[in-house]
């Protein structure tokens, strides 16, 4: 047990670190700016110059705020995004804890650090701080749901909730590739979903409303400072990583890549595979945040309720249908035709639709 | 003779009650008259013959008439015309009718003449305290002429807080500023919020009043105020510099050479130009799109360069004096001019390409910040604003100054008076900016750079110029007076007018359009607030009251 914790810990926790470091290296291309290029060469440095500062400055907890709660949040903030980690499959065969319920448990851990943020918003007694917590809890219980049943079609198709399952479903095929989730139309539906899904539940630009600094400052930890930020950011980072190790084991074929398989040579070049992978969804994430502007809190929800959650329905008849459609021709042409009747519907009704103004009973 | 035309239809109007009228040009009309028949005469300007409401000037005139004075500014736009309705009042206990139920835009104005100059409105409805603090005492006026401008009075309480007004029922307070990490000044909005949405907000603001006005009227120097003026704003300072030059020559009937005329409209231009860039920047981080914010700096940044090149300095030009300008624009300085509009222009046109087909953008602008033509007539607001709205006004084309009349250029209007309206008109503006200096740069001839004055300015004169800023319409009332320095000045700065409307426009929306519905006026405090407050800074170990810095930093004064 120690050897996988041990990976974990050091294997995640630094592409975390280094993850900050590209992030605001690309994000200093995409905005003409040139991002950390002082502690050491290309800033190689800067992340652990960034934990040494965090862990030295002044620890502030403002005088009227619930200290206990206030202190324990960041901390549980941390723990279900580490936890995350240990069903994803690095390689074949290559997993932390090979649990039979994996992606279950990696939902119900994930859904823990919302609790998080909201306590850390409500310890703060800062009316920003809530504000911003009430944001986080909206969003995150929205986009769980179709983040959910983008899974359950995974689910449905594998027939195992184990994640090494789900993966080693996804070998074979031309060169280990064409078997790839994505490449079924309800797959590539669900990839979309679960990746919008994870970016908004991990709070990223341009879902990074509960901290949207030019409206509420930060968000549920505007009160936090020196290791206790550090921890949330932690929280936050680790989360979307391991969302992005997730995503990648249920519709990017996982570990699975040319020349992986069991075997020393074969592990090695599943490990290579899967963290290429990785590496292309974090930069995806930072692409998405460089270029596009934040929503507003209404049509944020909005969007989860009334496209990504049918959307995500209809991918699940999808996914019956390839079941029992066994003449495989048939089976891409009537879920592709199903799944593209529903997406152009709902963009059309996401685009016409009016609701009325809410009405509140105090204060008119 | 539309002046006269005017003049004649208060005559007709109001004939008995004027006791004189000073007619200086076509352009500019003084009308005194009696303080009972203020508030209807203002009514009849206002509604029925449709000016629009510049501001309203309190004058501590004892020493030279023995009275108070009010002034009320109007503009008929349409007729290239300024009018001042004037009035004197007793020297003891000052009293005026209010016009701010038949002119709300007045209601700033007023509260403001209130505090500084102590005349008081009668009937006004919200007598809030709006430029001073609530520590101040009663009874002291700072612009009274009699009040010295380093007095502060023993009884002034600077530890007391603000009051302010119950919410009401339902609604929690939300304070926004006046630290924020969008206000780059400092301003206080007590949001009523009820749940996320914004039901109202009580404005107390003056923060960074310098007492600028003051210190104009009682230490210095004519050729000194214009530095002094361009530092009211950290961003179109060269338009308060111009605009009170202005105000004095229309005052003393001085004119300026045409090529110092130019070349104050080649950098008012330029002011615009980094202004207008600058904002759409900050537009674009206020709804979270960091990568266009970096991208508007880096293609306002060679406009900065050359107005380094030109004045010596980014910002704070030092150009005006009385009569003319101090720097000249060298036929080096103006190619290489010609190329940074140039690229300016190819880079702009990609930016405003990429921004007006941007869905996302869209969604978080449009029927955001809603302003409709009764509210731009009723709160007076002017600038990107008003044309934001469909109001076309322009104090370029409508009361040109400068070397505007000899130029071409179109004002850009757009209908929809939300903040995606805005961006549009400011987006759009740039363009008619390069092509006013282009064409400035082509028409220019040589010639002197000041008119020569000779001995002292003429006394009493009364002067007002309307400069439009990259904001709205700047506008300043000068008298002139005795020794080397003008008796009032005032200034009005276009984001007074419209900060008044920020409450009406934020009301029922979401928490987080009010961002970029502040945003989208441009929102100068600087501007507006002209003092300065330390405000109580806590450490870790100590509270430092403003007291304790104070005397520091006078002691580190003393020291050097």
């Amino acid at each position: 047990m120690a050897i996988p914790i041990l990976f974990v810990l050091s294997v995640f926790l630094g592409i975390f670190a280094y993850t900050t470091l590209v992030e605001r290296k690309a994000l200093g291309r995409i905005q003409n700016r040139f991002g950390p290029n002082r502690v050491g060469r290309w800033g190689i440095l800067q992340p652990i110059a960034d934990g040494l500062k965090l862990l030295i400055k002044e620890d502030i907890v403002p005088r009227r705020a619930d200290q206990f709660v206030h202190f324990l949040a960041p901390v549980i903030a941390v723990i279900p995004s580490i936890l995350l980690f240990s069903v994803v499959p690095v390689g074949t065969r290559l997993v932390p804890v090979d649990l039979n319920i994996g992606i279950l448990f990696a939902f119900a851990v994930s859904t823990v650090s919302v609790l998080a943020l909201f306590m850390g918003g409500w310890a703060s007694r800062n009316k920003f701080s809530l504000l911003g917590a009430m944001r986080a809890v909206a969003q995150v219980v929205s986009y769980e749901v179709p983040m959910v049943l983008a899974a359950v079609a995974v689910v449905m198709a594998v027939g195992s909730l184990s994640t090494l399952r789900i993966a080693r479903a996804q070998s074979g095929g031309i060169l280990n590739v064409t078997n790839w989730f994505v490449f079924r139309p309800w797959g590539f539906v669900g990839f979309v979903l679960f990746t919008i899904g994870a970016m908004a539940e991990s709070a990223r630009t341009p879902f990074d409303i509960p901290e949207a600094e030019s409206e509420i400052i930060a968000g549920y930890h505007t009160e936090y400072s020196g290791f206790k930020f550090a921890l949330f950011q932690m929280g936050e980072y680790l989360a979307s990583i391991a969302m992005a190790g997730i995503t990648v084991t249920m519709f990017l074929g996982g570990y699975n890549g040319p020349g992986s398989g069991p075997g020393w040579v074969g592990g090695l070049i599943s490990m290579f595979w899967f963290f290429i992978k990785l590496a292309f969804m974090i930069v995806l994430n930072i692409w998405i945040r460089g270029t596009w502007p934040r929503v507003r809190v209404d049509q944020l929800l909005g969007f989860a309720w009334k496209v990504l959650l049918p959307m995500s329905i209809a991918n699940i008849v999808a996914v019956g249908m390839w079941h029992y459609l066994t003449f495989r021709p048939l089976a891409w042409v009537a879920t592709t035709l199903w799944l593209v009747l529903w997406f152009v519907t709902l963009s059309k009704l996401a685009a016409t639709e009016n609701v009325a103004p809410r009405t509140y009973r105090y204060a008119s | 003779m539309v002046a006269r035309d005017r003049l004649e239809q208060l005559r007709g109007k109001f004939g008995s009650a004027i006791q004189r009228v000073d007619l200086p040009g076509d352009s500019r009309l003084f009308v005194f008259v009696e303080p009972s028949v203020v508030k209807n005469i203002c009514q009849y300007i206002f509604r029925d013959l449709d000016a629009r409401y510049v501001i309203s000037i309190g004058i501590d005139d004892r020493p030279f008439s023995g009275n108070f004075m009010v002034a009320h500014n109007f503009a008929f736009d349409e007729d290239h015309l300024l009018c001042s309705v004037l009035t004197y009042l007793p020297s003891n206990n000052p009293k005026i009718d209010s016009i701010s139920d038949v002119v709300p835009a007045a209601n700033w104005a007023e509260r403001e003449m209130r505090d500084l100059v102590g005349i008081e409105p009668v009937g006004h409805r919200y007598l809030k305290r709006l430029v001073l603090p609530d520590g101040w005492p009663e009874g002291e006026h700072p612009l009274r002429k009699d009040f010295s401008w380093d007095h502060v009075p023993k009884e002034f309480n600077d530890e007391r807080e603000f009051t302010f007004d119950e919410p009401p029922e339902g609604c929690t307070v939300v304070p926004f500023g006046p630290f924020h990490p969008t206000l780059d000044e400092p301003a206080h909005f007590r949001l009523y919020v009820e749940g996320e949405m914004v039901r109202g907000c009580e404005y107390r603001g003056f923060m960074a009043h310098r007492g600028i006005e003051k210190m104009a009227e009682s230490v210095l120097g004519y050729n000194d105020i214009p530095m002094l003026a361009e530092r009211i704003c950290g961003i179109c300072g060269c338009v308060h510099s111009v605009a009170y030059v202005q105000a004095v020559e229309s005052a003393v009937a001085l004119k300026p050479p045409p090529r110092a005329e130019y070349i104050r409209t080649i950098m008012l231009e330029i002011e615009r130009l980094h202004s207008h860039l600058l904002w759409v920047g900050l537009a674009c981080h206020i709804v979270g799109f960091d990568t266009l914010f970096m991208q508007s700096f880096r293609i306002r940044e060679p406009i900065m360069w050359i107005a380094e090149k030109i004045s010596g300095n980014r910002k704070t030009y030092a150009l005006c004096v009385i009569g003319g300008v101090r720097w000249d624009i060298t036929p080096v300085l103006k190619s290489e001019l010609r190329q940074v509009l140039d690229k300016l222009e190819a880079e702009w046109r990609e930016v405003v390409a990429a921004v007006s087909k941007d869905k996302n953008i869209q969604k978080r602008t449009v029927g955001v910040g809603l302003t409709n033509r009764d509210l731009v007539k009723n709160a007076g607001l002017v600038g990107p604003v008003a044309r934001a709205a469909g109001v076309d006004i322009d104090c370029r084309r409508d009361h040109p100054y400068a070397a505007y009349d000899r130029v071409e250029f179109d004002v850009i209007t757009a209908g929809g008076g939300d903040v995606w309206s805005r961006l549009l008109v400011r987006m759009s503006e740039v363009f008619e900016s390069i092509r006013i200096i282009r064409q400035c740069l082509e028409r220019m001839d040589d010639g002197p750079l000041q008119s020569p004055v000779d001995g002292e300015l003429p006394v009493g004169r009364m002067g007002l110029s309307s400069v439009e800023a990259p904001r709205g319409e700047s506008h300043h009332f000068v008298i002139t007076g005795e020794n080397n320095r003008p008796r009032r000045w005032r200034v009005r700065a276009p984001t007074y007018q419209n900060l008044q409307a920020v409450p009406m426009m934020i009301k029922d929306q979401q928490i987080a359009d009010m961002t970029i519905s502040l945003g989208s006026i441009d929102p100068c405090f600087s501007c507006t607030d002209r003092l300065e407050t330390i405000d109580l800074r806590s450490g870790a170990t100590r509270v430092w009251s403003q007291r304790e810095l104070l005397e520091l930093a006078r002691a580190k004064e003393v020291r050097r």
